[in-house]
């Protein structure tokens, strides 16, 4: 198979031109839930890193043992492992950001990106195929994620990680760390993105 | 197609040693870690005890000569008509025995979300000492206030003796609460639960301390 | 009389205060993808709503009774190995999750099953959606509320019983329903508006549904108002206990109450 992209390839692939938010519109639920500040928007980026290079990985490893039929239900077992793991080493290290993320760490199992990689990639590539799609995916999840959350949480609150950086005057756009402003500033960075590459390869999409 | 792929028999062993394996890491990840997630739940609520009773200043003393405060929890039901409210009631002795306070563990709906805090009170439960919330969702910017020191501070070292109470643009008299500007409703609720938690736990705190009389000296 | 007021507000508070979609933004792919025409939105709020219901059943029993430290069965099977006391303290929580979605994905399968058997009907307006709905955050979401409120509270006597816990499931479905089709309704009309080439598709999407959380915001508050409303005077007066709060300073609607206790 000679069209199929190297390692290295889909690596690369993932961070921007398959952007799993700007261009798949996979994972949108942590998203836009975790986004009001650059903390948990982070240590969500990296426990989604965790279990879908964990779960690549394994299925990975698994794909020539299983019937089609069961595929789906393994996928399944497999990240629900990955994701109790993840669950409770936040709880035991970070407790005060696992409290703070609540339910959104366990709805990483529903969340489509990991199963849609699971299935588009990694049960028919090699471990190290597999790896590498995982690491470049969960990158460009995690740019996306820090993307929208320093516009939220530099708009909203005036400041990054907690550190004032606009003058003190500005007025916090409060709404921007509520639900709403999540809504919105994906929809105008999806916009944005849109546009941009629209402008890059010289036409209309 | 290799043979595990090719029999439904073959599959089968394969998801069960799948599920036993996957089994046995969460077993060990929860063996491992476990009792340090208990001990985190644990330690968020104590930690603040000495806080709430003392006052941050008196605590990090306490703590700088190494010592901690004795906490016992409780837990209290109070009768309400047809309702029963139950509290957690921590009850904090100094090294040496002597009871130096009561932290009431209380919850309640605010504005967006539930609203979980902790009512620190003197040995006799005649002054509310202090006052801490553990969880809010109110709104940022707004209600959220409610965890500053500045706002909290209101309830620090206040006779019990008359409820405490709201008021926009407080004027300085007994127990008023200057409302956050914005977030009414979340200063009211906060004030409510601490006046609940007061009234339902005072006659409680008399009864504790003589039952077991290793508070009084 | 307590039971129905706390009823109604976890209805009220799942359908519409903190919406599934607006407020906890789960199932958000549904509601971008399947926006698209209303009669879609309804039959993809129906399956959740049913799917939603179940799944909160069988969450709601298997930690009642097998999950949480001290859970009938779980004591009574590992009484056979240990100690009494012992067994009383299995917690098997840590399962939780990947019990949750097995039984989210075993009851679509049934679901898909019975549905397609006896009411083909049915299955041909909203079937199509049955597979898609194993991935639907808001499912689990609403199982792994339903096992916050069981298993996460400090006294037993707090837990949510199977009435609390079935609201919350078929409500959330309901508000999700709500959500979906109010979006499918405006996408409906937004087809023919003049939007900009790069925001077409799902970014006007989220940016409408931005706004549609921002009016959705506007029920905040409506619970504990409710709460008060509903709450009959002499209760308040017994729950409040220490003597009502001077008048003076008391917005219009507390002020209502105290005029009702002291009636």
């Amino acid at each position: 198979m000679a069209d199929q992209p190297t390692a290295t390839e889909r690596f690369l692939q993932g961070i921007l031109p398959e952007n799993p938010v700007y261009r798949q519109l996979l994972g949108l639920c942590p998203t836009l839930a975790v986004t009001n500040g650059m903390q948990p928007a982070i240590t969500m980026a990296c426990s989604v890193a965790f279990v879908l290079i964990c779960a690549n990985v394994v299925i990975s490893l698994l794909r020539n043992l299983l019937k089609p039929h069961l595929r789906i239900v393994i996928f399944t077992l497999t990240i629900a492992t990955f994701v109790t793991i993840a669950d409770r080493v936040l709880a035991a290290y970070l407790y005060q950001m696992s409290k703070t993320l609540g339910p959104y760490i366990p709805l990483i199992i529903v969340n489509c990106l990991i199963i849609c990689r699971c299935e588009v990639c990694a049960s028919k590539q090699s471990p190290f195929i597999a790896a590498s799609d995982a690491l470049g995916q969960s990158l460009g999840f995690g740019l996306a994620l820090v993307s929208i959350a320093a516009v939220r949480e530099l708009l909203g609150t005036g400041g990054l990680f907690g550190y004032q950086l606009l003058p003190a005057a500005w007025p916090d756009w409060v709404i921007m760390v509520l639900p709403p402003g999540a809504f919105i500033t994906l929809g105008l960075l999806l916009g944005l993105v849109n546009w941009y590459s629209a402008r890059k390869s010289g036409g209309s999409i | 197609m290799n043979a595990i792929q090719r029999t439904n028999l073959g599959q089968a062993w394969l998801v069960l040693l799948l599920a036993l394996l996957f089994g046995m890491s969460l077993a060990g990840v929860q063996a491992a870690l476990g009792p340090k997630i208990e001990e985190n739940k644990l330690k968020e609520t104590l930690e603040k005890v000495p806080v709430v009773i003392l006052g941050q200043q008196a605590a990090d003393e306490l703590n700088a000569k190494g010592e901690t405060l004795v906490i016992t929890p409780n837990t209290v039901a109070v009768e309400k008509g047809p309702v029963t409210k139950y509290y957690t009631l921590y009850k904090a002795d100094f090294k040496d025995g002597t009871l130096a306070g009561w932290v009431v563990k209380t919850k309640g709906q605010g504005y967006a979300d539930k609203i979980e805090l902790l009512v620190g009170m003197d040995a006799d439960a005649a002054k509310v000492t202090g006052l801490f919330i553990l969880d809010q969702k109110e709104t940022p910017g707004l209600g959220n206030k409610i965890v500053e020191d500045a706002w909290r501070a209101q309830y620090s070292n206040k006779e019990t003796t008359t409820p405490f109470k709201v008021v926009k643009l407080a004027t300085g008299g007994v127990n008023e609460i200057d409302a956050i500007s914005g977030a009414t409703i979340s200063s009211k609720a906060v004030t409510k639960f601490v006046n609940q938690a007061v009234s339902d736990l005072k006659p409680r705190v008399a009864q504790f301390k003589d039952s077991d009389g290793k508070g009084v000296q | 009389m307590n039971y129905l007021i706390d009823i109604v507000l976890i209805a009220l508070s799942a359908a519409v205060i903190n919406n599934f979609v607006l407020y906890y933004f789960v199932g958000i792919c549904p509601f971008i993808g399947v926006s698209r025409r209303v009669d879609m939105a309804v039959g993809m709020g129906c399956a959740v709503t049913f799917v939603i219901s179940i799944a909160a059943f069988l969450s709601w029993t298997i930690t009642t009774m097998v999950l949480i430290p001290g859970a009938p069965i779980s004591s009574f099977i590992a009484g056979f190995f240990v100690s009494k006391e012992a067994a009383a303290t299995v917690d098997l929580t840590v399962l939780s999750y990947i019990v949750y979605i097995f039984s989210i994905s075993s009851s679509v399968q049934f679901v898909e099953m019975y549905v397609r058997k006896f009411f083909p009907a049915l299955y041909k307006s909203f079937g199509v959606f049955l597979p898609l709905i194993t991935t639907n955050c808001a499912i689990l979401f609403a199982c792994l509320t339903i096992m916050s409120n069981v298993a996460g509270v400090e006294n037993p006597a707090d837990a949510w019983d199977l009435g609390r816990s079935l609201t919350l499931a078929l409500f959330g479905g309901i508000g999700f329903t709500l959500a979906i089709v109010i979006m499918s309704g405006i996408r409906e009309d937004l087809d023919l508006c003049d939007v900009p080439e790069p925001f077409k598709g799902a970014a006007i999407t989220l940016v409408v549904g931005g706004i549609l959380a921002l009016a959705f915001m506007g029920f905040t508050g409506v619970d504990s108002g409710l709460r008060k409303a509903m709450t009959p005077a002499e209760e308040v007066a017994m729950e409040m206990s220490v003597e009502p709060i001077q008048t003076a300073m008391i917005e219009p609607n507390l002020q209502q109450q105290i005029r009702g206790i002291n009636d």
